[in-house]
């Protein structure tokens, strides 16, 4: 194992070496073929070759193509910019007073692939098939032609996004016949769906999608071909993109202008989704072992860190502040409380922190690391190896914190250690990510993340679906999330935020630090109606799921 | 013909470790899949309940079978030519990644490999002979070349004739742009060969050293032979030396090591396939190992294994007939 991980590392070097030099020089773009204008948009969403077809949208190794492009929701979220959502193959929607009953009215005239019609049939068998239902649906059936009536087992005010904008709609004439197995299994290589586009052709490095002739929204989609590519290595897409051979795609590249430079495509915009945190191991209840089980080391350790350095000598300037609450700065702030702190500090602070550790019965040992009961603030911070944004901020949290007599020993370990122990809660500090709201709201990270109820003891894997790696558990942050859970009207809801939000800020079981860059560039000379930072209308990158249609039908190749 | 015997008794007891080991290996590596697949996926965006469904339908069910019982199934499948399938890449089956990623490995790697080995004879064999002129200069020049590591000189021909000069493409074993997938056109053909060109460079510049400072010092060695000197005496024309006496003798021990090479060549070239997205084996041994994907590693191993067995084997035989002594003695 040692050997080729080593060569990786080497490999990797060589190939941020060679970006930097690509940076440095300058290359001319691909000359054109002389001919006519070829309006084949061409994207990267990050599909590794071969390539091979699945256009299952309930299989794992589904091709991005599928979610979006072939298959549509009820109704359209914008993550990137929030607001209303908007109405796709769902017309309108009303929930009961206590949010059990949701009534969908669904879009007339809409046609299948196949030329079928899309009907109540469809949206009921897509709600309640085996493989899609939620844990909480009781029924879903149609009152009319046009109208669902969907009965839930409990309030599912919270969950509207992920019913409403995540359940993909399939053809019932199609799947009905499937059984379980085949239905998480089937490959469908020629999907029929209500998207702007139709599956063309599949190969082994890429494969094409062709208008949909059929589609719904009169007039769109106006690009009549999408060539989604495999490409292997990052290096590789970022010279393809550098040389003006993709024309969308969503990845990080260090130096965003030097795109444009090198003569790749103009459109950039970088949309900050993903907190980046420590995970603590927070719980000694549950079985959690090391000072980070201590209150005051985590907040000590959180005035410590100057995110600020952090920032800029990690992630080269791209990621944007975070906000203790983990709701996004700028898209979530009407849900932030107005007494806790609204963003978290962007410089360090480490005689506070120090003052932090004193107040709470720690002493300076000789060493200059503070001990209690002959126990020292020593702990290991984990990242995994090859994630050099995350390495490099591992060993500037480590030195910062120093400063405020903690030790902290940065080290790497394989995805595959780093999966186990986190899983496992067998960690005392982690480098990771929150995975960002697909709403405008934050409740999913607080369940999620935070709630008693989505985690287990030490020792215990986390089930699918859970994702509290601390440990943490507090019954007020739990009261407080199961309140907003079935909370109708803004004040309820925000109240038990307010209650999270106090609890979390100072226990902190997540230590945040950043919020991610997710760049996205993209074609704007020969392509219109891109996403941009004025009109944040979806979110922009070419891997988006739902989206990522919604960005396709929009466009149009400029004559 | 009991030395025949012999070895092909001692290949089927081969045989049957490498592929038990295979069938042993994969199941001694710590993790279960279905948890690497969630958490992959999860940190690209939200993973949908049915998707986290189905990954623990695929990989989560079907373990209470006795390790015997999982190894009697593996025997029968192997039997019947079913590889299982492939995780990473579902549900396409492991025998159909291999059979679409083996021309491509085989034609370049091949290709590229018998371009070095003749070049690194020729060039050596020319050297040996002219020894102790200014032509031994080449060699530590070779040398260096063979020391530079495989990704290290695709890296610099990238940067060199594919994004400062675009002379070549940058990735693709054919015009990803252009064809949609690969057909039977001039065309296409001319672009497969015009994307190999680069990676088999690298193969070739990377490799042919070896050849040629092994041929270079059997010829010198070869061409100190005492029916060297007789042949000289006879007054033979010098070319008829060059070739009939040395470079005959000379090749030998080359041509040996050119066979297990070729058996290498399944194995593709691991991180030059990466660098150019080239779709040969070495890149989906990568697919398999970072996405535990037990199946296609097992699949790809066992192919892997057959080929150098099989190699090997063929110049046991070979060699049986070449050189009595060794049948002897083995």
């Amino acid at each position: 194992m040692t050997r080729p991980r080593a060569r990786r590392g080497m490999l990797l070097a060589a190939a941020l070496t060679t970006v930097t030099l690509l940076a440095a020089g300058c290359s001319g773009p691909a000359e054109s073929d002389e001919g006519p204008v070829d309006t084949t948009l061409n994207v990267w969403a990050g599909s590794q070759t071969p390539i091979t077809a699945n256009f299952n949208p309930y299989a794992p190794t589904v091709l991005h193509g599928a979610l979006g492009p072939v298959y549509e929701t009820l109704f359209f979220y914008n993550k990137a910019g929030g607001g209303d959502p908007v109405p796709m193959l769902g017309e309108s929607f009303a929930w009961n007073e206590d949010g059990t009953v949701l009534t969908i009215t669904i879009r007339e005239g809409v046609q299948w692939s196949d030329g079928e019609d899309f009907t109540v049939d469809d949206v009921i068998y897509s709600l309640t098939n085996e493989v899609g239902r939620s844990a909480n649906l009781v029924s879903a059936e149609a009152s009319d032609d046009t109208t669902v009536v969907v009965t839930y087992d409990s309030p599912q005010f919270t969950n509207e996004a992920a019913i409403l904008g995540g359940a993909w709609m399939l053809p019932e004439h199609v799947w009905a016949e499937k059984s379980v197995e085949e239905a998480t299994t089937w490959a469908n290589e020629a999907p029929v769906g209500t998207g702007p586009y139709t599956v063309d052709t599949v190969s082994e490095a890429s494969y094409t999608l062709v208008a949909n002739e059929n589609y719904w929204q009169e007039g769109k989609p106006a690009v009549a071909k999408v060539r989604y590519l495999g490409i292997d290595a990052n290096a590789s897409a970022e010279d393809l993109l550098k040389s003006g051979d993709l024309d969308w795609t969503g990845m990080f590249v260090p130096d965003p202008e030097g795109v444009a430079a090198a003569g790749g495509p103009t459109g950039y915009v970088n949309t900050p989704q993903d907190p980046t945190v420590l995970y603590t191991c927070a719980n000694a209840d549950l079985g959690c072992k090391g000072p980070q089980t201590d209150v005051a080391v985590r907040q000590a350790i959180n005035i410590a860190i100057d995110r600020g350095t952090i920032n800029d000598k990690a992630f080269v300037g791209l990621a944007a502040p975070i906000s203790p609450t983990y709701a996004l700065l700028g898209r979530d702030d009407q849900w932030i409380a107005p007494d806790v702190e609204k963003e978290s500090p962007q410089s360090g602070d480490p005689e506070a922190a120090a003052a932090i550790l004193e107040e709470a019965g720690y002493t300076l040992g000789a060493d200059g690391v503070y001990e209690k009961d002959g126990v020292k603030v020593e702990l290991t911070l984990t990242s995994v190896e090859g994630w050099t944004d995350y390495n490099d901020a591992a060993k500037l949290i480590a030195e910062q914190v120093a400063a405020a007599g903690i030790k902290v020993t940065a080290s790497t370990a394989t995805w595959q250690e780093f999966s186990d122990s986190r899983q496992s809660g067998n960690f005392q500090l982690i480098m990771g990510g929150i995975i960002g709201t697909a709403v405008a709201d934050p409740f999913q990270i607080y369940r999620d993340w935070f709630s008693g109820e989505y985690t287990q003891p030490v020792d215990t894997q986390l089930e699918a679906g859970e994702w509290n790696f601390t440990r943490y558990s507090n019954p007020v942050v739990d009261a407080a999330v199961a309140q907003a859970a079935a909370a109708s009207d803004e004040q309820t809801k925000m109240d038990a935020y307010a209650e999270i939000q106090h609890e979390i800020t100072r226990d902190l079981p997540y230590i945040p630090l950043v919020i991610n860059a997710t760049q996205t560039f993209y074609n704007d000379t020969e392509f219109t109606g891109w996403p941009t930072d004025e009109d944040l209308y979806a979110f922009p990158p070419s891997w988006g799921s739902v989206s990522a249609g919604f960005i396709l039908a929009n466009l149009e190749p400029v004559e | 013909m009991r030395y025949y015997l012999r070895r092909a008794a001692f290949y089927a007891i081969t045989v049957w470790a490498a592929i038990s080991l295979n069938f042993l290996i994969p199941r001694l590596m710590p993790g279960d899949p279905a948890d690497i697949m969630l958490a992959k996926m999860a940190r690209s965006g939200e993973v949908a309940p049915g998707v986290e469904r189905t990954i623990r339908l695929l990989l989560g069910s079907d373990t209470n079978q006795t390790p015997w019982e999982q190894y009697v199934a593996y025997w029968g499948s192997l039997l019947r030519g079913d590889l299982g399938v492939s995780v990473t890449k579902f549900p396409t089956p492991v025998t159909e990644l291999i059979s679409a990623a083996l021309p491509w490995s085989i034609g370049l790697l091949g290709l590229a490999t018998v371009i070095s080995f003749v070049l690194g004879i020729a060039a050596g064999a020319w050297i040996g002979w002219r020894r102790g002129t200014w032509v031994d200069h080449i060699i530590p020049g070779s040398t260096l070349l063979q020391s530079l590591p495989y990704f290290w000189v695709a890296l610099l021909l990238v940067y060199g004739f594919a994004v400062v000069n675009p002379w070549f493409p940058r990735i693709g074993g054919y015009d990803v742009f252009t064809f949609d997938g690969p057909e039977a056109t001039a065309e296409f053909v001319g672009s497969v060969i015009y994307h190999g060109v680069l990676p088999a460079l690298t193969v070739v510049l990377s490799s042919f050293g070896g050849w040629l400072l092994g041929m270079r010092n059997m010829m010198v060695s070869t061409l100190s032979e005492d029916y060297i000197t007789t042949a000289e005496a006879k007054g033979l024309r010098r070319s008829r030396i060059l070739i009939g006496y040395a470079v005959r003798n000379a090749a030998l021990p080359s041509i040996a090591g050119f066979g297990i090479s070729l058996a290498f060549v399944v194995t593709g070239a691991i991180v030059m396939e990466q660098v150019f997205t080239y779709p040969g084996l070495g890149k989906l041994m990568i697919t398999a190992v970072q996405g535990n994907d037990f199946a296609l590693m097992q699949g790809l191993f066992l192919v892997i294994t057959l080929t150098v067995l099989a190699a090997t084997f063929l110049m046991d035989i070979v060699y049986g007939f070449v050189d009595p002594r060794t049948r002897l003695n083995g």
